[in-house]
């Protein structure tokens, strides 16, 4: 299955490394994706490919998987030049990648999921016995014969390495795998991850932009920022503090380190409380300001399926509440009900002491809550249209007269909007898609604050962003609260939430099981909450 | 259709070469007006040797079908009035596409429009001008709330518009062959016992739309001027309008336009019944102005023909003007060709090969683009061997 | 009465033939993600190449072959402009199907075509059932081409690494590219397959049942194999029942007045467009259409 690993001549009495990339350049149009690129990731380790969003880690990936050609540069396989032109030699060679999206049918079972990619006749009964022995041999355990859609994402995941692993693959690559997982399933794979590569001698490339991930699970890293590599360590000789230096280009303080690049002890630091930083951001607000919107036992439901079990909230003008939780406890359904998208079986939602309809659209919006959606190049904006055209998705009729838009006052709203907000814009009509994804996250921002909301809900406003966007999101998100606006803050990530918020909610399966003021907050009990534990 | 060609252009990458990379975007320009040039005399050259099988010579057909359509005053008038009801369900189209919906089945809502315009001129009594605006506006309302069910269909219970829209043109035509078989109902009355053909009886003169000017000079029916105000307006609403701007939002990106507080069911759904009226309003206007009878098969699958126009147009109105103006000259000069000896469907096969030659250009730069990325990739693997032997 | 019903069953079981057989088609077609609307080309150029072959070739089987070509022309052009180039399906759709209609009326009146027919065959013993061997047993002899057919196509379909990877790209056409598989070339071997199998229903209609081509000789009944695929909720036995049904429609409107009858034809016409919108109605929300469907293929795009 691997003549490649088995075959691998020794060079100067060390091995060769399993990977080798030399010289590796790639442009799109002007913008370089990786500039002569150099990486040597050896067989039984795991290496970690660590880099900003953007950084070109995934360019890279893709020439490695034979998804994109190179303009330059040479592969190396167990010390052999060899030509990757598409997916199906790179599997041959040995090369499985566990994606994260759109990989798995979800109307058809595990096993078929499975089975896919290959060649012959299916087998049913011995592809489940392979799902059933590769589950056992790793961890994995998942029904063979379960339809995807009824799957949680960690046994998502779960399938999406047993179709990799059952290829016997000398080298695995994974990207940002944690991004979607609760922290113990996160654990989890990281001691499959282990297993792969000390016990059976494989290679494995762990792609990810957080610290931590590289820290905890890796043995060497490759650091990549804006297409080069500019760094190779050992993990076990750097600290947090050089990683995030090496990535971002300059010295950060440790509290931005920490905060923008997921380091969670650092967040919880008794000491930190000490940097002016911390201390502005997550002073707790003083008296008791008026509520500015009351969600009330709120329950919702979508297609028979529970979304908001009794969920009851408070959010005080000029505070920042983190909602913090695992994936898929109610977090998409707060943010639906906040954008009208999510009508209410029961219970409701005060704006300052009015109730507004559930699920009437625009009514949400009208009552004064703005929403930067979590996806926001799906439906935050539209990417066909102009920025221009973007700044007032929602705002058309303050452009308008008399039912007509009028291009001018468009326009000029936009250029204030653009200067005020640091837009980098070629001009305002251009299309939002030339945009890079922290200045669309910009226009979304820039749209919602400028209707002068009462309140500001930001779902994973820093997802994606590089450590530039991240500060400006940060410093925007306080200069809000500051002005009065309550901001309630949605996010999956513990260092988003601590970094940004003066009290924490906690939901899970729907409801907000518990809650504390950022200064006091003690990550046991936080982790405990998250996982429905009563603490 | 739009979205997805802009998309995959956007992603494929062109390969550049070094030294050529210049003559080659200069020259990437020409292909694109060549490759129209070629798929279109492909088309033509098609018609031609069909013509030829009947025994008759192209050039022969080509002048029946300008002689039919350009060449006296009276048979540019044809053509206007063939052109008018295709430009007023291209221009409901348009709206529809913009609010990206998919309606298919203007056909189904243009001949329930005609079956009731001609229910409303024949049964309303009153002044003449009265009821034939009446007439056109019942044929419209029959129209959009033909296309009202399929909204119903899709915003209540999830029915895609294109398979709501679709199924409901044959149901339509039903309708309207009921209502012309029913003596109670439309069909013509006649001495008692005989079989009377299955079609409505001629409309009183007061109900037929105005004609302008007259013949032998040119001379056509007010629905021209219809039809060409109606895309004018949905050019100018569409362009400038909030209601356009809503529109195109909520086209574009359906989720993002929900988050601006657009209630889609309500603004789509709008949308489809502006789309349908549109189609209504084109049968009720080949009714009043032109038949003048309820037969079946009065659409002269108009409405199909008209959901081309609004495509090979672009979803553009203004673009429509002229494509419909074509289509119609098509349609006027086809009525001429039989007696060439070339039987007058030529005209449907030539339309519709002419749909496909201008659809294929465009198509095939994307597709060229992929080919020669691939190509690229190819090559450098082949260096890339080369190389390391 | 039972001799009404031995009557109505077998016309009905002889009109829903020419559908079932399309309906074959466009459930493949359907299942890897395409609305194929062209079927109606499919079946009337089918038709036309049928008897305009039998007339050439004074041979009813070799016009059933110049139909089943005819067919897969068309789907091959339809493939190629949907599935390679990106043209929208519906216009191709749409286009060809106005394209084939103008065409054979064109040459219908250029050629001067000749009545042929298919013998029938008759099974032995089983043609002699009461009430359903007229109806299944007494057909003419490429009718019994659909028993093998459809446990083919059940096991090419759910059997099959090419069946798995065609409904793969029907409900989730990245994952299944992501799998290095080539998507448009699945959606466009189901057009090829939907050409093939709407030839030979049109051609059964003309040179199986009629016996000879009239223009717009299928009338619309492409759109009803749609709609029998739709009523069928996208599974092979239930499109099959949904071409019974409709055939039995069909039966009906011919055989009611003469049976003293009154049920309004228009109704029964229109019955099976309105019986596909109930049941897409009642399914709409059960969710049971391929996920893709309709939906147009092109790398990096969600």
């Amino acid at each position: 299955m691997r003549p490649e690993l088995l075959g691998a001549s020794p060079v100067h009495g060390e091995a060769a490394p399993a990977v080798e990339l030399q010289g590796i350049t790639k442009r799109y149009g002007t913008t370089i994706a990786c500039d002569d690129v150099h990486l040597s990731v050896a067989s039984g380790e795991i290496h970690g490919l660590l880099g900003q969003n953007g950084a070109g880690k995934s360019t890279l990936v893709k020439i490695l998987l034979g998804l994109v050609s190179r303009d330059a540069g040479q592969i190396l396989l167990h010390g052999r030049p060899t030509e990757i032109p598409d997916p199906f030699a790179a599997a041959e060679l040995g090369l499985a990648m566990v994606h994260q999206h759109f990989s798995l049918v979800n109307e058809l079972t595990v096993w078929e999921n499975v089975t896919l990619g290959d060649t012959g006749r299916p087998d049913a009964d011995a592809t489940c016995e392979l799902v059933r022995s590769i589950g056992e041999r790793y961890g994995l355990v998942v029904d063979p014969l379960a339809r995807v859609e009824d799957l949680s994402t960690g046994q998502r995941q779960r399938v999406e390495i047993i179709k990799c692993l059952r290829r016997d693959p000398g080298i695995l690559i994974l990207d940002e795998p944690t991004s979607v997982l609760t922290l113990s399933d996160s654990r989890e794979l990281f001691s499959v991850l282990r297993r792969v590569a000390q016990d059976e001698q494989r290679t494995v490339i762990l792609i990810s932009h957080k610290l931590d991930e590289i820290l905890n699970a890796t043995d060497r890293v490759t650091i990549m920022r804006s297409g080069r590599v500019v760094a190779q360590r050992r993990t076990s000789e750097v600290d947090e503090r050089e990683l995030a230096r090496e990535m971002v280009g300059r010295e950060l303080s440790k509290w931005v380190a920490a905060s923008a690049l997921g380091n969670l002890d650092a967040l919880v630091d008794p000491a930190l409380s000490k940097d002016p930083a911390m201390f502005t951001a997550v002073r707790p607000v003083e008296d008791r300001p008026a509520v500015r919107m009351r969600i009330d036992s709120a329950v919702a439901s979508r297609d028979g399926r529970p979304l908001l079990q009794g969920l009851t909230l408070e959010l005080r003008a000029g505070e920042i509440l983190g909602l913090a939780g695992i994936e898929g406890n109610g977090q998409h359904a707060i943010g639906d009900l906040l954008s009208s998208l999510l009508p209410l079986d029961s219970g409701e939602v005060r704006v300052d002491g009015v109730p507004v309809p559930a699920g009437r659209p625009g009514a949400m919006h009208h009552a004064g809550i703005g929403v930067i959606p979590e996806d926001r190049h799906q439906s935050g904006c539209v990417l066909d249209m102009s920025v221009a055209e973007n700044l007032v998705l929602s705002a058309v009729p303050s452009v308008s007269r008399r039912g007509f838009v009028s291009r001018r006052r468009m326009r000029e709203r936009a250029e204030e909007l653009i200067e005020r907000f640091e837009i980098a814009t070629p001009s305002p009509d251009t299309p939002m898609r030339d945009l890079s994804g922290g200045n669309q996250q910009k226009v979304v921002l820039a749209r919602e604050l400028s209707q002068q909301p009462k309140i500001l809900v930001a779902a994973y406003p820093t997802r994606g962003l590089d450590v530039g966007a991240i500060e400006y999101m940060t410093e925007q998100l306080h200069e809000a609260s500051r002005a009065g606006i309550g901001v309630l803050l949605i996010s999956t990530e513990l260092e988003e939430i601590l970094t940004l918020s003066h009290r924490i909610a906690v939901i899970h399966r729907g409801a907000v099981v518990g809650e504390m003021p950022r200064m006091d907050v003690d990550i046991e009990r936080l982790g405990m909450l998250m996982g429905g534990q009563q603490a | 259709m739009s979205d997805t060609t802009v998309l995959a252009e956007e992603r494929i990458a062109a390969p550049r070469g070094r030294a050529s990379s210049r003559i080659r975007s200069w020259l990437s320009g020409y292909p694109t007006l060549l490759t129209y040039l070629i798929s279109i005399s492909v088309a033509l050259g098609i018609s031609a040797l069909l013509v030829m099988m009947t025994g008759t010579s192209p050039w022969t057909a080509v002048v029946a079908l300008y002689e039919g359509s350009l060449s006296t005053p009276a048979s540019v008038g044809l053509a206007l009035d063939k052109a008018a009801p295709l430009l007023i369900v291209a221009a409901g189209t348009v709206i529809a596409a913009r609010a990206g919906l998919f309606n298919i089945g203007q056909e189904g809502q243009l001949t329930v429009g005609a079956t009731v315009a001609c229910a409303v001129a024949i049964f309303v009594p009153g002044p003449g001008p009265l009821v034939l605006v009446l007439s056109l506006l019942g044929g419209a309302l029959a129209g959009a709330a033909w296309a009202g069910i399929a909204a119903v269909l899709f915003y209540k219970t999830g029915v895609p518009i294109v398979i709501g829209t679709l199924l409901l043109v044959f149901i339509a035509v039903q309708v309207l062959f009921f209502a012309v078989t029913q003596p109670w109902l439309l069909q013509e009355a006649g001495p008692e016992g005989d079989v009377m053909p299955p079609q409505s009886e001629l409309l009183r003169t007061e109900v037929w739309l105005p004609h302008i000017g007259e013949y032998p000079g040119l001379n056509f029916t007010s629905g021209v001027l219809i039809a060409l105000a109606l895309a004018v307006i949905v050019a100018v609403l569409l362009r400038h309008s909030v209601w356009g701007f809503k529109m195109t939002m909520l086209g574009m990106n359906k989720l993002a336009a929900r988050r601006a507080g657009i209630n889609a069911a309500v603004l789509g759904g709008t949308a489809l019944l502006w789309s349908g009226a549109f189609a209504g309003l084109g049968g009720a206007v080949m009714l009043v102005g032109g038949n003048h009878r309820l037969q079946p098969g009065i659409s002269e699958n108009s409405g199909w023909d008209g959901l081309l126009v609004a495509l090979v147009a672009k979803e553009n109105p203004v673009f429509a003007i002229p494509v419909a103006l074509f289509f119609g000259v098509l349609r006027a000069g086809g009525g001429f060709l039989a007696s060439t000896g070339v039987p007058r469907y030529l005209v449907d096969v030539v339309t519709a090969v002419l749909v496909l030659a201008v659809a294929f250009p465009p198509a095939f730069r994307i597709l060229r683009r992929t080919w020669q990325a691939r190509a690229a990739a190819r090559a450098l693997a082949q260096s890339g061997k080369g190389a390391a032997a | 009465m039972i001799e009404a019903l031995t009557l109505v069953l077998a016309s009905s079981v002889r009109l829903a033939l020419p559908l079932a057989f399309a309906a074959c088609g466009e459930y493949i077609a359907e299942r890897s993600g395409t609305i194929n609307i062209s079927i109606e080309a499919m079946m009337l150029g089918g038709a036309f190449s049928a008897v305009f072959g039998a007339s050439i070739t004074g041979s009813a089987a070799t016009g059933l072959i110049c139909g089943v070509l005819a067919g897969l022309l068309v789907g091959f052009v339809h493939a190629n402009f949907s599935h390679r180039l990106t043209v929208n399906t519906y216009v191709v759709g749409l286009t060809l199907n106005l394209l084939v209609l103008g065409l054979t009326s064109f040459l219908l009146d250029l050629v001067v075509l000749r009545p042929s027919q298919v013998a029938v065959f008759a099974v032995p013993l089983l043609s002699d059932l009461p009430v359903i061997g007229p109806a299944l047993f007494a057909q003419r002899w490429p009718a019994y081409l659909l028993w093998p057919l459809l446990p083919a196509i059940w096991y090419a379909m759910y059997r099959t690494r090419w069946g798995l990877q065609m409904r793969a790209s029907g409900e989730n056409p990245s994952a299944v590219d992501a799998s290095g598989i080539d998507v448009n070339r699945r959606r466009r071997e189901g057009l090829l397959l939907c050409g093939l199998l709407s030839g030979l229903g049109g051609a059964y209609l003309a040179v199986g049942e009629v016996g000879m081509f009239n223009q717009n000789m299928t009338s619309g009944r492409g759109y009803v194999v749609i709609a029998a695929v739709i009523f069928g909720a996208w599974t092979l036995r239930g499109a099959m029942a949904g071409c019974l049904v409709f055939g039995a429609a069909d039966a009906m409107r011919l055989a009611l007045p003469a049976l003293g009858v009154q049920l309004n034809p228009q109704l029964l016409v229109a019955s099976p467009y309105i019986l596909a919108l109930l049941a897409m109605v009642l399914f709409a929300r059960s969710n049971r259409s391929p996920s893709a469907l309709g939906k147009p293929f092109a790398r990096g795009l969600p």
